[in-house]
Order: C-alpha cells, then sequence, then structure tokens
C-alpha cells in the first residue's frame, strides 16, 4: 500500500505525535520509499521458519523471587514530574 | 448520553437466547509485582510501592515473578486447562497516564493456559462453562479524577497498583442469564480462594469483571452483536447489568432497532448501562512479543510437581464429605464455602462423632453469629475442638439442647470448653433420683391447681408441669428422668 | 621527552595507580585538562562531570592509603553514551525530550565501571535515542572527528568514539544497536566492540530496539578493550535476557598467534555494497586478508547468502520496537512537557515538540509496521528472515573461527552531506547490521587510513560469547600494524599532561 497524507496523518495520531502540516508530504514519501525498499522481503520464502524475537530465547530466564524490595527513587521520581498534586503525578484531564 | 429505558416483556424473552462470556480479572496474592520486587500491599500511601520499573523510568527491564507464575499455572491445573509449555508475553500498546511505559505487558497468541471449565448449578441443573484461555498480565496505576471546580480539570495519577500482578480468565460465551454469570463467578472465586492465589475480594479490586453480552433468535446459531459491559464491582452488578443488557437489546430488537457494538459502563446508582464515551480512533493495539523478557519455558516436572501441591478443590471436598460424613448435598455445598469452613466443620464431626447434628450446628448458630459479627470461619472465637465437645455432649445426653446454646453463647466469649464451663456456672445435669423427686414435689407443691387437674385425668397438664420443672432447674433436669421422677410422684399422692 | 599521559593504556594507567606509582586524582587531572582543551572544539560531551570526577578519583587513592587493594579499572577515566543512566546526573539520549531529566538509579555497567574503580567523567553526545550514523541527530550539538574536523565521528556514538580517539579518556562505553559502536569506532579509528547479544546487562541503558541494544566500549587497544569488557560482562538479574556465559577474558590470552588459526571471509557482502564501497575500503579490506594469512590464519570462504535482507529486516524490527520503547515518553512523568488542552493534546504536542525528525520517522515507521493487518506481512517476515540471518552466522562460524567483514562502505564523511536521504544513510549500515540481528559479537579494530588521513576500520565477527577470539585476532593485526597507536594531531597538540 504506497504511504499518503492521510496513512500519515492515521499512524501519527496512532503515535500520539504531531505532525506539522507542512511536514507530512515529506514524511509519507520518506516513509513510502523505505517501505518500498523492505518490501524486497517478501520475496523470500519464510514458509515453516520460525521468528526470532529473541536471540536468547530458549535460555531458560532465571525468575525472579517473589521477595519485597523496597526502592528509594520515589522522591526523586515526584521531583523530577513536570506537574505534581502533593504525593500524585498531575495531567490534564483524561477526556 | 442517556438511552431510553427499555425493557422487554417475557413473550419477548421466551424468543430470544441470551449469549453471554465474561473476561474476569484475578489479583494474585504475590508479596512483589509481576516484573518488579515492590510490594502489593492494598491501600498503600500514593506511590509509595514505586520503583524504576513500575514507574517507567528510561533504561528500566522486566523481571518475571516466579510466584505468579506459579499461580497462574496452579489456577490453570484447577480448572482443567492444558498448561502451554511455552507461553510469550507480549505488549499492548495504547497510551494512558496510568500506564507508565504506553504499553502493558500481557499475553497474546500464545498464552499460559486455555481451555478447560468450571461446573455451575443453573435451575437445579449441573453445567459447564467452558474456558478459553487463562493469561498473565500486569495491572495499570490509578487515576483519579476528583471532583474539581468548574474549569478546573486534572487528572492525578497513583502508580502503587501498576504492575500487580494479574491473571484475566476469560470464559466461553456458555453463559445464558444474569443468575448463571453469577454462579460461574461464584465459582470461580471459590476456586482462586481456596489456592489461595486471590483474596477474590471485590471490593479491593482483587477480581473485576467484564461482560460481553448478546441475544439471538432461539434456533439460530449465529451470535448477536455483543456489547461490553464495564465497571462491574460486585457480583450482584454483573448479574442485573447482564439482565438489564439482555432486555435493552431484546427491546430494541423488538422495536426494529438494531444492537449496536459498543462499551458500556454499569451505574450502580442509578441501575443503567451506558455507553463510554467512544473512542476517536478504533482500537489498534500492535502487539508484539515482549523483547525484554524471554519466553516462559514450563518443563513438565514443574507442572507436575505444583498439580500434586494443589489442596482438594470445592467440588472434589463436597463430594467427599457428603460420601464419608454422610451428610446431605446441600449442607456439603454450605460447608464448602471456603476452605478453613470445611476443616472446621469435619474436626468438629469428627471430635463429636455426629456428622450430620455438626453440620446442624455450624450451619445455624455458628453462622448465624458470623452474619452478624463477620467474622470469618478463623476468626471465630469457638475453636472446633470445642464445639465439637459441645455437639459431643449434646449426643450423649450429657446436656439438654437448652443448655448447650447457654453453653455456645458463654464459649462465645470464653477461652474456656463446654465441660469447664458446666462446672464452672453450675450448669450440671441434674440426674440424681432423690433430687429429681425433691424437685418434682417442689413443683407439684407450688402448682396445686395443675397437679390437680391431671390428677383428674387430664393429661395434658403434664406437659405444663414439666416445663415449670424444667424452669425450676434452669433447664439442667435430665428430661427423661425428670418426667420420671413426676409422674411417680404424682402416681404416689393419688394412691 | 616522555610520551603524554594521555597517550598511555588503561592498563598502564591503571596498573599504575593500583600500585600507587600514580595517584588517580592525577591521572583524572590529566585527562580533564586534555578534555577542556579538545572538547570544546569536538563538541564530545553533553554533561562533564569534573567535580564528581575528582572526588571519586581522591576517594579511590584514600582507600588505597588505607591498604585497599583497587580494581581492574582503578582510577581510569571514563566516560559514557548519555543514553546509560547515572544517579543524579542529566541523562538526555541526545533528545529534547529529556531535558533536564537526571535518573533516580544508576545503570548496571555503572555499578560495574565503580566496583572497578573506574572514575566517570561525563556523558557523551550521541544521535537522539542512538538512531543515526554520524550523530548529527544530536538535539543539542554536532560532533567532530578528532581526524578531520569537517567530517563526522560517525554514530550513534559519536562522542564516545571521538573522546577515545581524541586521548580525553583512554575509554568509553557507547550502545549498538545496528553498529552505533562500530561504525564510529571505524571512523575514528579506535576499537568498538559490540559484545554477543545478553554478554552485559542493558539494565539503564535507555532502550532503542530491545532485542538488538548491546552496551558495548571503545578503546585505543585490543587489551584495553578487553579490559572493560571483562569488567562489564556477565549476568544481571534485572535485565533476563542477560547471560552468565559471559566470561571475564585473559589478557594473556591475546597474545597467542594465529597458527591454526580459520579466518571466515564472506567476500560476497562486498558485492551488496556496490558502488558504494570506496576502493579504499577494498584496499584495506584485502591488506588484512594477507595479513592475517601471513600471520599463520587459514583463509576460509564462506557465505551469508542472507545478509543481504539484512538493512530491510532491521529497517521493520529495530522501528517497531523503537516505536514502543518511546511510548513512555509521554509528558506525564519526567522529561519536558507542552501543555496543550486536554490530555491528548498534552501528549501530542509534548511528543511532536521532543522528538526529532529521524526519531518520529522511525516511530511512525514502527507504528506502522506493527500496525493491524501489517503485521505478518511487515515484523512477523522480518522476525523469520532474522531467523535465517543468524543461521547464516552460525553455520559460517562452524567452518570458521572468526569472520572478516568491512564495517563501513566509506571513511568518514563530511559533516551535513548525508542528512537529506535517509534511506542513503541506512544503506550504508550493510556490514555492521548483519551481526546486530544474529546476537553474535563484533569487533571494529583500526586497521589503516585512506589517502586523506581518516581512519579506515574492520570488522571481525564471532561466535556467541567469544569476544576472546575476535581480540586475540584483532591483537595479531595491531602487533604488526600502528594504526592503531597513532593519534589525531588535536590529542597531542597541548602537550597532554607530564608523564
Amino acid at each position: 500500500m504506497p504511504i499518503d497524507v492521510s496513512v500519515v496523518r492515521k499512524i501519527a495520531a496512532l503515535a500520539r505525535l504531531r505532525i506539522e502540516p507542512s511536514e507530512e508530504e515529506r514524511y509519507a514519501r520518506e516513509l513510502d520509499g523505505i517501505l518500498g525498499f523492505v518490501e524486497q522481503l517478501q520475496a523470500l520464502d519464510v514458509s515453516g521458519i520460525e521468528p526470532t524475537s529473541q536471540v536468547t530465547a530458549g535460555e531458560r530466564p532465571a525468575l525472579r523471587p517473589d521477595e519485597v524490595c523496597a526502592s528509594d527513587v520515589r522522591d526523586e521520581a515526584l521531583a523530577g514530574a513536570p506537574e505534581r498534586d502533593g504525593d500524585y503525578f498531575k495531567v490534564p484531564q483524561v477526556v | 448520553m442517556n438511552r431510553p429505558a427499555m425493557s422487554a416483556t417475557d413473550e419477548m424473552r421466551a424468543k430470544y437466547e441470551p449469549v453471554i462470556g465474561l473476561e474476569v480479572h484475578a489479583q494474585l496474592k504475590t508479596k512483589t509485582k509481576i516484573f518488579c520486587p515492590c510490594a502489593t500491599t492494598f491501600g498503600a500511601s500514593p506511590n509509595t510501592q514505586v520503583c524504576p520499573v513500575c514507574l517507567g523510568l528510561p533504561g528500566v527491564l522486566p523481571v518475571l515473578n516466579e510466584r505468579a507464575v506459579e499461580f497462574a499455572v496452579m489456577t490453570g491445573l484447577a480448572v482443567g486447562a492444558t498448561i502451554h509449555p511455552r507461553s510469550i508475553f507480549a505488549r499492548k500498546n495504547y497510551f494512558y497516564p496510568d500506564l507508565p511505559k504506553g504499553y502493558q505487558i500481557s499475553q497474546y497468541d500464545r498464552p499460559l493456559c486455555e481451555g478447560g471449565g468450571v461446573d455451575i448449578y443453573s435451575d437445579g441443573e449441573k453445567k459447564r462453562i467452558g474456558l478459553v484461555r487463562i493469561h498473565l498480565e500486569e495491572d495499570a496505576g490509578k487515576s483519579l479524577h476528583p471532583e474539581g471546580k468548574e474549569g478546573v480539570s486534572t487528572t492525578r495519577v497513583d502508580l502503587n497498583r501498576a504492575g500487580v500482578p494479574l491473571i484475566e480468565i476469560v470464559s466461553e460465551p456458555d453463559i445464558r442469564s444474569g443468575a448463571e454469570a453469577y454462579a460461574y463467578l461464584t465459582k470461580l472465586k471459590q476456586i482462586v480462594v481456596y489456592l489461595d492465589v486471590c483474596d477474590g475480594n471485590m471490593e479491593e479490586g482483587s477480581l473485576r469483571c467484564d461482560a460481553n453480552v448478546s441475544v439471538r433468535p432461539r434456533g439460530q446459531e449465529k451470535f448477536g452483536t455483543k456489547t461490553e459491559i464495564k465497571n462491574l464491582n460486585s457480583f450482584r452488578y454483573v448479574e442485573k447489568a447482564i439482565a438489564y443488557e439482555i432486555d435493552r437489546q431484546i427491546a430494541l430488537i423488538e422495536s426494529g432497532g438494531r444492537v449496536v457494538q459498543e462499551t458500556l459502563l454499569w451505574d450502580s446508582a442509578r441501575n443503567v448501562a451506558e455507553t463510554m464515551r467512544s473512542k476517536e480512533e478504533a482500537h489498534d493495539y500492535r502487539y508484539f512479543p515482549e523483547p525484554d523478557l524471554l519466553p516462559v519455558d514450563l518443563e513438565d516436572h514443574w507442572v507436575e510437581g505444583l498439580r500434586e501441591t494443589l489442596p482438594e478443590l470445592p467440588d472434589a471436598l463436597r463430594e467427599r464429605l457428603v460420601r464419608e460424613q454422610g451428610i446431605p448435598e446441600y449442607d456439603a455445598e454450605v460447608l464448602t464455602e471456603t476452605r478453613s469452613l470445611a476443616a472446621y466443620y469435619e474436626e468438629v464431626a469428627t471430635r463429636s462423632g455426629q456428622p450430620k447434628l455438626a453440620s446442624n450446628w455450624i450451619m445455624t448458630e455458628v453462622n448465624a453469629v458470623r452474619n452478624k459479627t463477620g467474622d470469618t470461619i478463623d476468626s471465630f472465637p469457638i475453636r472446633a475442638d470445642r464445639l465439637g465437645d459441645l455437639v459431643g455432649m449434646v449426643a450423649s445426653g450429657r446436656v439438654s439442647g437448652k443448655i448447650a446454646k447457654q453453653l455456645f453463647e458463654l464459649m462465645l466469649a470464653s477461652p474456656d470448653g463446654p465441660e469447664a464451663l458446666v462446672q464452672k456456672h453450675g450448669l450440671l445435669p441434674i440426674e440424681d433420683d432423690a433430687a429429681l423427686r425433691a424437685l418434682a414435689l417442689e413443683v407439684l407443691a407450688a402448682n396445686p391447681g395443675p397437679t390437680a387437674e391431671f390428677r383428674a385425668g387430664k393429661e395434658k397438664t403434664f406437659a405444663f408441669l414439666v416445663g415449670q420443672a424444667m424452669k425450676q432447674s434452669r433447664g439442667r433436669a435430665h428430661p427423661e428422668k425428670l418426667q420420671a421422677a413426676l409422674r411417680a410422684v404424682l402416681g404416689e399422692a393419688a394412691s | 621527552m616522555s610520551a603524554p599521559l594521555v597517550l598511555e593504556s588503561a592498563e598502564a594507567l591503571a596498573a599504575a595507580v593500583a600500585k600507587g606509582e600514580r595517584s588517580a586524582a592525577d591521572v583524572t587531572r590529566a585527562f580533564l585538562a586534555q578534555a577542556d582543551r579538545t572538547a570544546p572544539i569536538l563538541g564530545t560531551y553533553l554533561h562533564r562531570l569534573a567535580e564528581s570526577a575528582l572526588r571519586d578519583a581522591e576517594a579511590i587513592d584514600r582507600r588505597r592509603a588505607k591498604g585497599e587493594t583497587l580494581g581492574a579499572l582503578a582510577g581510569v577515566p571514563v566516560a559514557l553514551k548519555d543514553n546509560i543512566c547515572v544517579r543524579g546526573v542529566p541523562t538526555t539520549c541526545g533528545s529534547k525530550i529529556l531535558e533536564g531529566y537526571r535518573p533516580p538509579y544508576d545503570a548496571h555497567v555503572v555499578e560495574r565501571l565503580r566496583a572497578a574503580d573506574a572514575v566517570i567523567v561525563g556523558k557523551t553526545n550521541c544521535d537522539e535515542f542512538a538512531m543515526g550514523s554520524s550523530t548529527e541527530n544530536s538535539a543539542y550539538q554536532v560532533t567532530k572527528n578528532p581526524w578531520n574536523l569537517e567530517c563526522v565521528p560517525g554514530g550513534s556514538s559519536g562522542g564516545s568514539a571521538a573522546t577515545v580517539a581524541a586521548c580525553e579518556v583512554p575509554l568509553s562505553l557507547g550502545s549498538d544497536t545496528g553498529g552505533s559502536v562500530r561504525q564510529p569506532a571505524a571512523f575514528c579509528g579506535v576499537y568498538g566492540l559490540k559484545p554477543t547479544y545478553g554478554a552485559v546487562s542493558r539494565y539503564g541503558l535507555v532502550a532503542f530496539a530491545s532485542s538488538l541494544d548491546q552496551i558495548g566500549p571503545f578503546a585505543r587497544s585490543a587489551r584495553d578493550t578487553a579490559l572493560i569488557h571483562s569488567a562489564l560482562c556477565g549476568r544481571d538479574a534485572r535485565d533476563m535476557t542477560s547471560r552468565a556465559d559471559a566470561r571475564p577474558i585473559a589478557l594473556d590470552g591475546l597474545e597467542k598467534d594465529l597458527t591454526g588459526f580459520r579466518l571466515g571471509v564472506p567476500r560476497a557482502i562486498l558485492d551488496e555494497a556496490g558502488a558504494g564501497l570506496a576502493p579504499s575500503i577494498r584496499a584495506a579490506f584485502e591488506a588484512a586478508i594477507s595479513a592475517f594469512e601471513r600471520a599463520g590464519a587459514t583463509i576460509v570462504d564462506v557465505a551469508l547468502p542472507h545478509a543481504r535482507y539484512a538493512i530491510a529486516t532491521y529497517y521493520l524490527v529495530a522501528p517497531a520496537e523503537a516505536s514502543s520503547n518511546l511510548a513512555r515518553y509521554d509528558g506525564v512523568r519526567y522529561g519536558a512537557r507542552r501543555s496543550e488542552g486536554d490530555l491528548r493534546g498534552m501528549y501530542e504536542a509534548t511528543r511532536g515538540a521532543g522528538f526529532g525528525r529521524e526519531v518520529k520517522r522511525r516511530i511512525l515507521l514502527g507504528t506502522y509496521a506493527l500496525s493491524a493487518g501489517y503485521y505478518d506481512a511487515y515484523y512477523l517476515r522480518a522476525q523469520k528472515v532474522r531467523t535465517l540471518i543468524r543461521k547464516d552466522f552460525l553455520d559460517a562460524l562452524e567452518v570458521s573461527d572468526t569472520l572478516l567483514l568491512p564495517i563501513t562502505p566509506t571513511p568518514a564523511f563530511k559533516i551535513a552531506e548525508k542528512t537529506d536521504d535517509p534511506l542513503a544513510m541506512y544503506l550504508s549500515d550493510i556490514f555492521s547490521i548483519p551481526a546486530s540481528l544474529a546476537g553474535v559479537p563484533a569487533l571494529s579494530f583500526p586497521a589503516s587510513f585512506d589517502a586523506s588521513g581518516l581512519p579506515i576500520g574492520l570488522q571481525l565477527v564471532g561466535r556467541p560469547f567469544d569476544e576472546a577470539t575476535m581480540l586475540r585476532v584483532a591483537r595479531a593485526y595491531e602487533r604488526e600494524h600502528d594504526a592503531a597507536s597513532r593519534a589525531p594531531a588535536i590529542a597531542t597538540a597541548g602537550g597532554g599532561g607530564a608523564r
């Protein structure tokens, strides 16, 4: 599917990314170029091939024992917040 | 948005079959969160149980809590699900202020457990509700929307709950009514509480439920369009909301309308379901395998080891009580409400040697007190061995039913056993012939009228005299022996 | 006149400090002075830590005075790429969206460096969120190549490469997702190691593409590279993908010659770069093969038939993971917020203003690749091709012990020369990306210089968790060539501190 401005708008909305209208055309062109390039993968026969989402998959990882370890970052974390309300993070209303 | 109140008539209802599936989120009773070692204590001060990982700071990584996997597998085993040797965590991407990473770590196309089911009773008939899957995921934090002044609109975020482990239990669309949904939830809760993997506390959000509801003309195979109801904070709300939504959909179709696929919020104050403000775009969660966590590979022997540690589950326990103790199915159902109640019962029954009498005492006296005080069986003041002794004393005639109830009241407030209390409060039965004879003489002397009536042949008066004598003895007189003594004395005087 | 202190190896400096022949404070002061002079010209640092570095160095000296045995990096100044978290120290990842952010925790590698008694001297410039090949995508500044100030240092870890090349530090850390350590190492004439995926904990490395990211060191010798890698590698319980198989490297083992060694040469991959491959690179590559042969290695022809699909695969996998990893920059808990109306307005304004063009482009690309209807055709297919690429490497490394490849198609290019065409920029990653997708270790080592005096690097690729063999091969080359020991003029112009 060719990438046009409407697709750029749609995925930008999904990614919560403001794209200036003057930039939309350029992003569309660039993405279209990159996606055109990756089309070459369609030529490969990958039937029966397992996907690799992690090269270390299959190694049995050590899970974490269920033991509490308190962290001391709270004050620093709250102090670094763009906006706080007492001990809460504060954001504009959701709706 | 308000919707017109619509209700269906019985005639309309008869034409449609409701189809309901439930998605239940159960919070696992682990000490720590699913991907970090923060505590999960309910009700802690805002943002105190947080660390770089659950705050979603740049650079941190999730590390899977072994106990959470254990609890999820135990639940799967308990409902007869297939436990997959490999399952995969996936990221569910969406933006929300209480979702610190911008994605929720959940499971998608490779869940931990699939299949299985639970049995419920519907109109007295046993019915199996199938399960689609059980998967592990992390909870989000809490967004609070304080009622602000006009024009002031902010949201406050507390991330204590972010990363608390959940299992999502998805049922097949096998449920046909609000009442069945209620029975299913009750059963599910009973199972997770038996397993001790969830505290089952709906008020604290340890169990949450969303319902998918549709209706179809009876006989039609194809499902109707479904709606999803959220915000169901108690089992009763689930039942009510489903009944409401079934009726709304039937009435809508009957009036020529069409059900629209949407998400509804249940308003428990007004008993209506309302459309959630619609999202600006369709959901596109962009699931993909979580690269920071490796696949969860379970070895057979580990799973089998867990299976062996599973406690006896409610169905098995109920059947065993019926079989071993010979009590009615109904009693067994009541007594297996929780594992500890059943254990309590078993001790009382064994100690007293009186399974049915023990059941009666627990179902009436014990449960009456617990209903009043809100005690769980674990916090109930009378120990099982003591109650067993009391039931045994009743059965052997050591105390009368009346004295037994007095003793029960005393035992509620005293650490002493029934025998000690009998001694302490002078509640020993009067069984001695001479004492009973003296008592009989005293009662006849005090009641010359009724005595004369009896002697004149009015047999009915005898019961009155027995009652008086019993009262005089404060219930301690041995009933049969007392009657014998009374008859003896009445007979003597007449001759 | 003896050689300036700043040209000395980390190994020698640490030994001198450990023995008390030098103080950590003196060593630190010398490197700080060098950076005072050169860093403003080169633009290597986003944040320098002169005061705390001296304090740390003095504390190390006091501990030595008390008789404590010091660590393997005693008193050695180390710089960190600005995507590695240090508690209380600004960490921006070269992005406006993290302006002012100070992490409340230390990365695993920071703990390890401190445990080895290294001295952390600052945070280096990089492409925003490690996305780029020239460090020109930094939201803050451009970094210059110490060998030629008109050229880029490479990227994304350009600051970390340049600061080592300019002898502002003996060692630094970068991160490599598709070549971001190896490529700038080649451009700057230093060593750059991308360890095996899982060898070094990623805890505290700000994620770009989680299944590819590895922290890797820059150094000016094979032995120094081994020294710092040994201090960092190994299992960390906070990173489930980290592995215990990664073991420290014995430096003496690097001195073994190459008798009986099999060097795999996947010559066909050179053609993938087509006309883009500079003659100087090809010449250096062929010369290196001959050099290894002379040193006793057997040359084995190997094939990496799927390597040609690596760029297409990478530019689906990495942006997809990045689009998700960068969702946390939402203006709620940290970083710079822009408020505009409701929550959604805040999200879009914050992210729209906070991210640069390259980052936005990759977020859009990744979001698209994961979105409903395209997942199977793009992301899933790419993950399957990745399986084939990894298998190619493991097969080639069955019949050989280490592979030799170019790392870049050209030496360092000019600043602003390539920023216009993203696809052209991506194509220059053809030699670095395959090993990233395969998760195998790879080392960029200084091989020679082109006619204009720009460094040329080549790449060795090893078996999983066998960093030692690559370093042994590089050390064999280093013994016979002077490419690694030369320093750019800017590094020596100031005298570099008394020895």
